[in-house]
């Protein structure tokens, strides 16, 4: 069976859907439809992400959305499942990666992500990937050398 | 304890690995021939080759109740499988002009935007990219 390709967002009752396209709409209008809740959110996303190198806390990221910041937290929590500080976490271990993989030393990478000091870098890196950043530094350059 | 093989039932594993290589833009990992008609099979993301492997393994063909619970899942228009992207929309149009048939277009929900895809190996599969 083919199915008709669906633009969910013009659908209009009547039209025969799958039941995954109708479970997309019903869960649409139940879950998302508070819009300024959700550009709340997405905004504080946004914002992680290009300034995640630097010195961010729940206090800063409320005044950018102009709201309380255990409402921004409670709202991070209800759309993302994480909170922002892990959020912000997940963001700063990757771009880690990304900049040891490229060959940059474990303090400029520290600083590159925004975090203040290399030990706790490190205790940090070690517990999320189940090595140091040293050891992760050398497994990729081993990798590429093996590649190549 | 770590990920690394998902599985995907597909009808047809060499029409798979073409699909998945030549439309969705994997690589092939590895490739063992195990009998006549079957293979140990797994592809990976091109951004991430140390990335999870994707197992594409010809279970319908050889396990009835395998095939009837694909063909529910895909009469249903349900995604078993889902990848990320970092534009949905870009992707849609890149696979449209692959001839690849899509069951939604790119819809926003919430906090992300997904599209659902026909992988001609008896699968709905969802792109999604985060907001």
């Amino acid at each position: 069976m083919t199915n008709k390709i669906i633009d969910v967002g013009k659908l209009k009752k009547g039209v025969k859907m799958t039941f995954y396209q109708s479970e997309i709409l019903r869960l649409r209008n139940a879950c998302y439809c508070n819009k300024s809740q959700l550009e709340t959110v997405i905004g504080t996303r946004n914002y992680i992400n290009n300034n995640f190198d630097k010195a961010l806390n729940l206090n800063l990221l409320s005044h950018i959305r102009f709201t309380s910041k255990f409402h921004l937290l409670r709202l991070f929590k209800k759309y993302y499942g994480q909170t922002p500080q892990q959020y912000l976490t997940d963001k700063r271990i990757a771009a880690a990666k990304e900049l040891l993989k490229k060959g940059s030393t474990i303090t400029e990478t520290c600083f590159a992500i925004g975090f203040e000091s290399p030990s706790s870098f490190s205790t940090l890196f070690k517990s999320r990937e189940g090595m140091a950043p040293v050891e992760f530094q050398k497994k990729s350059n081993f990798h590429k050398v093996v590649l190549m | 304890m770590k990920v690394k093989v998902i599985s995907i039932p597909v009808q047809d594993q060499e029409k798979a690995l073409q699909f998945y290589t030549g439309k969705l833009g994997f690589i092939k990992k590895v490739d063992v021939p195990l009998n006549k008609d079957s293979r140990w099979l797994t592809v990976v993301s091109r951004e991430e080759q140390d990335g999870p492997e994707v197992l594409l393994e010809p279970s319908p063909n050889h396990f009835e109740p395998s095939k009837i619970y694909q063909k529910a899942l895909f009469d249903a228009g349900i995604p078993y499988t889902q990848f990320n992207v970092n534009d949905v929309k870009k992707e849609y149009e890149r696979l449209i002009s692959l001839s690849v048939e899509f069951s939604i277009k790119p819809t926003e929900m919430g906090t992300v935007k997904i599209a659902v895809l026909n992988d001609t190996c008896g699968n709905n599969i969802q792109l999604i990219e985060m907001l």
